[in-house]
């Protein structure tokens, strides 16, 4: 049995190793449907199961205000089902749905009346409607045939289910079995053709509890969402991707359905197969259930507001029942800018390891913190490089806060030296094969980099990039972009504690919380 | 039956859901998978002697090894039977400090900082650790540096020098996370709900400072000379490497550490009783945080199949499971519910279920609860039900071993908890034996609704109903931890 493994391993070998170079060559299948659906294959056959990666080229950032949210609940809403999955009689549910929505925007009439600061009345008016709208969701579910898209993956093996929403992207996921790929193949299909965003208003409940969850009762949620608000004050990276939680009680099934008209086209998707799958089949099969979804008609608008320069620091505190913490943030490039390796290459000598700057200065020497992270995501529009630092006591977070303006300096001043440059070029090389390893892995590397530059070998390139990236190259970019008028500054305070100076303004940009239905 | 064919459990689904027609809901897409043919997979249960190698040193050491050569890299894990059970309350923090410091503190050869750099340089780690009940090491390089990756992995486990520095650099991380462990709602839950449970057994107890201010470089040193023998570890290698060869290095290398002589000591017991009540904790939040359970089943309790699948259909199948389906799809109450009879330990584990709702819905998600701990034991499932669970079960088992990786640390894995070696390969039988009325026999048998624990995280005066319907009401204190 050993032997034929291996056998079947050398025959199929997706990776070739180049012994000379020790470069990995990736044997990556592309193949573009007639709607504009992109499709990448790897083969891989050391485990009968494969890795699928649907990915969306829309996130958050694609929101407007007034809905923010939307592109992460309609990822919730895709697995409520179809006209053909999760009801036993559609058409039944058609009017109730009607009902249901003309009794929503009411509500949200309602809410926003309350909210009149002239009004004087009570709460009945919002009450009743929510007590309507219950009525009916139970009368809907008589039809319904609960979290049915769910509930076949898991029947049928799937491993690892579930989707994401980000910035940039929408992914939905799943392993199975070799043999489910038409089963894998039908599902997706189906919920892009006949999506039907059934019990939209208690899911948008569940999201509201989401977002309780990672953002207002959780200290690291509440500051970053305040950290991101401050640094953008027009790009929309300044919303949470979770929503607004004001929005999130208003948002309209109407406008999420807008939503995945306008985004979730053939055109827009690129899908990773990577695993125990023949990549003719794949095509072919694909063809057969994705090829008949017509594209859209109208192009995908582009995110056009450019954050403008920043004029100056920042500064953010957030009230929460829990020990100090920071992060200090920088305009930067976006991915793909000449510039984005260089950020990459410096997070990592400043703090991958223990033999990183931060990590030995402020770890292990002054032992300030007893945590320290620096990182730039590779992102469609310009983000921030984080700083993300956990104080130790008895050192105060506006200590730790000048401790690293210090090391910084020093930093820069001095320059990385060559061992350093190495050590970080050997570990990002390395990163990259060990990302080789795992199917889901792969799949979702290889559509980010698609979906994000149109092109997923723009991963092979990366190496070369880094590689020339020099000592001047960061000293050059710590100079232009980590300096105090590009730099945003957030920190964690337990509320009684007394606030730092020059930040009452920025008190007021704390989001209040929107009070539980 | 070794040979597990995938393509008859599909046959079994197939007919099942037909059989179902006239009593279940059904979709039109439904009716569509049905017809859908699933071709033949032929796939063995992964085995020592045949995927897998296994061979032992003369001094004990167990060796297990995998070769995969689709990529240039090798890593190893190595399990060491040792943990923090074995040790009374004050003396709790000295296996996890002696388990970090023998990688952080350095060995007869290398300093801490050549250490780092040897390894960082090289894109390379090793890393090591001690938990409640077991001390694990973990190497990962890139082939080419196979050589110097093994040295330091030995001496890593052979030599560690416990440099004092880096002891207090440990003690006073420790410090600080005692400081700030009650930062987040989720953590502060689990571990007070765990304590409830085991009281100061070591799988309940809680880390003070008091415990680890005093530990120093001789507790270490001892610690480390009472468990780490190679006759007391097993390593599991996987990746791009010849067997016979990898082996001639490590004999070469590990061989002349001898045997040792090991004295482990008896393990506590948990007791088995219950702790029923409602522990109240207020804390300013606006959720909600819920957690209830109470003593559960061993992992070798040949019920473990049948309890398994009962979980699934009450709350351990995601959205498949009753408690997600009526907490949050029903009703919107929240983003996460789960239950879990967990057997990661080798005494009880524990049963629990938990959910995080807005504070005035505290009530209503533990009424409901409540609910479906009676149901399950007051009536047998729905056919549907029953052989989903049963179907994800046998159907998700080939993904425990979709790796190399995987597949050598399980059957390790198997070795170190002194599972029988054939444990997998009867497993999916075992799945399959259970019957839809075992469902209802092990719920009345392991699920104590009237024994639960229940605790609740939350600003408690928006609580506006009466808790005390579920059990008398206890108000817990979070004390200021003392770290001076």
């Amino acid at each position: 049995m050993k032997k034929l493994l291996t056998t079947l391993i050398l025959v199929a070998l997706p990776f070739s190793v180049q012994a000379k170079k020790g470069e990995i060559k990736l044997d990556v299948k592309t193949h573009t449907f007639s709607n504009g659906l992109e499709l990448l294959v790897v083969e891989r056959h050391l485990s009968p199961t494969f890795s699928a990666m649907v990915r969306f080229k829309v996130g958050s950032t694609d929101e407007k205000p007034g809905i923010t949210g939307s592109a992460h609940l309609l990822e919730h809403m895709l697995f409520k089902g179809t006209k053909n999955i999760g009801t036993t009689n559609y058409d039944a549910e058609v009017p109730l749905m009607g009902k249901i929505d003309k009794l929503a925007l009411e509500l949200t009439e309602a809410i926003m009346e309350t909210k009149n600061p002239t009004y004087r009345g009570g709460t009945e008016r919002v009450d009743s409607l929510r007590a309507s709208i219950a009525e009916i969701q139970e009368e809907q579910k008589q039809y319904v045939v609960k979290d049915e898209i769910w509930e076949t993956y898991l029947r049928n093996g799937g491993a690892g289910l579930n989707a994401s929403t980000g910035n940039d992207g929408t992914q939905y996921y799943v392993s199975l079995p070799s043999n489910r790929l038409e089963l894998w193949a039908y599902l997706e299909s189906d919920r892009l053709s006949n999506p039907i965003l059934r019990e939209f208003y208690s899911e948008r409940d569940v999201v509201y509890e989401e977002r309780r969850l990672r953002t207002d009762n959780s200290p690291r949620g509440k500051l970053y969402e305040q950290y991101n608000a401050a640094a953008f004050t027009a790009h929309p990276y300044g919303w949470p991707v979770v929503g607004w939680a004001s929005d999130l009680e208003t948002v309209l099934r109407e406008d999420v359905g807008e939503f995945f008209h306008q985004y979730y086209s053939p055109n827009n998707i690129v899908i990773a197969i990577v695993g125990d799958v023949k990549f003719n089949d794949v095509v072919k099969l694909m063809d057969r259930y994705f090829g008949k979804i017509p594209p859209s008609k109208k192009t995908v608008p582009p995110v056009t507001t450019i954050e403008p320069e920043q004029k100056g620091e920042r500064r953010v505190a957030v009230e929460y029942d829990a020990e100090p913490r920071l992060v200090i943030g920088y305009h930067m490039p976006a991915g793909g800018d000449i510039d984005f390796e260089v950020f990459d290459v410096m997070s990592s000598i400043l703090t991958r390891g223990r033999t990183s700057r931060l990590y030995k200065s402020l770890v292990e020497e002054r032992q300030m913190v007893t945590s320290i992270g620096a990182w730039g995501s590779f992102t469609r529009y310009p983000d921030v490089y984080t700083i993300s630092a956990t104080p130790k006591a008895p050192f105060k977070v506006e200590e730790v806060e000048q401790a690293i303006y210090e090391e910084l300096a020093d930093f820069q001043r001095e320059g990385p030296t060559e061992w350093e440059l190495q050590r970080v070029r050997n570990q990002l090389d390395a990163d990259y094969v060990r990302g080789l390893r795992s199917n889901m892995g792969l799949a979702r590397r290889l559509t980010d980099m698609q979906a994000k530059v149109g092109d997923w070998s723009f991963l092979l390139t990366l190496k070369e990039r880094r590689e020339a990236v020099t000592a001047n190259d960061i000293t050059r970019v710590m100079a232009e972009y980590l300096v105090p008028n590009n730099r945003t500054v957030a920190y964690l305070v337990k509320p009684e504690s007394e606030e730092p100076e020059g930040q009452t303004m920025k008190f007021q940009r704390v989001h209040k919380q929107a009070v539980a239905k | 039956m070794r040979k597990i064919i995938l393509f008859t459990i599909m046959i079994s689904l197939v007919f099942g859901i037909t059989l179902l027609d006239a009593q279940e809901k059904q979709s039109t897409g439904s009716r569509v998978i049905a017809n859908l043919e699933y071709p033949e997979i032929k796939w063995d249960v992964p085995e020592v002697g045949k995927e897998v190698t296994r061979a032992a040193l003369d001094n004990g050491l167990i060796l297990y090894f995998m070769e995969n050569h689709e990529l240039p890299l090798i890593s190893a894990h190595a399990l060491i039977k040792t943990g923090s059970i074995y040790d009374p309350k004050e003396m709790m923090a000295v296996a996890g400090i002696t388990g970090n410091v023998m990688r952080t503190g350095g060995t007869k050869s290398y300093s801490p900082d050549s250490l780092n750099a040897i390894l960082e340089f090289v894109a390379g780690s090793v890393e090591s650790g001690i938990g409640s009940e077991s001390g694990s090491a973990s190497m990962s390089v890139m082939a080419k540096d196979l050589d110097s990756g093994l040295n330091i992995l030995y001496e890593v486990l052979r030599y560690p020098t416990f440099d004092t520095a880096k002891i207090e650099l440990e003690k006073s991380q420790i410090k600080e996370s005692i400081r700030r462990r009650d930062d987040r709602p989720g953590s502060i839950v689990s571990r007070e709900f765990s304590h409830l449970i085991y009281g100061d057994h070591p799988y309940g107890r809680i880390l003070e400072w008091e415990y680890v201010k005093d530990i120093g470089r001789d507790d270490l040193v001892a610690y480390h000379g009472k468990y780490y023998h190679p006759n007391n570890i097993m390593i599991a290698f996987t990746g791009d490497f010849n067997t016979k060869k990898l082996g001639k290095k490590i004999k070469k290398i590990f061989g002349s550490w001898p045997i040792g002589k090991l004295a482990i000591p008896p393990e506590p017991a948990v007791e088995y009783g219950f702790n029923p009540g409602v522990y109240v904790i207020d804390k300013d939040l606006t959720q909600a945080n819920i957690r209830v359970g109470h003593l559960g089943i061993k992992r070798d309790n040949p019920d473990k199949y049948a309890v398994s699948l009962m979980n699934f259909i009450l709350g351990g199948g995601s959205f498949t499971s009753r408690l997600t389906t009526r907490v949050r799809s029903d009703e919107g109450l929240a983003y996460s519910v789960r239950s879990a009879f967990s057997t990661g330990s080798r005494d009880y584990g524990m049963f629990y279920a938990y959910s995080q709702t807005k504070t005035a819905s505290a009530y209503r998600v533990l009424e409901i609860f409540n609910e479906e701990f009676k149901r399950i034991r007051e009536e047998i499932p729905s056919q549907a039900e029953f052989e989903t669970a049963r179907d994800a079960y046998v159907n998700n088992f080939i993904f425990q071993f979709d790796s190399p990786g995987k597949i050598v640390n399980r059957l390790m894995n198997l070795e170190f908890d002194d599972y029988p070696p054939n444990y997998y390969n009867k497993y999916l039988d075992n799945v399959r034996s259970v019957t839809i009325e075992d469902i209802k026999t092990v719920a009345e048998k392991y699920l104590k609704p009237e024994s639960m624990t229940i605790m609740v995280l939350a600003d408690t005066s928006k609580i506006e109903a009466d808790l005390s319907d579920f059990g008398k009401v206890t108000n817990l204190e979070l004390k200021e931890p003392k770290v001076d």
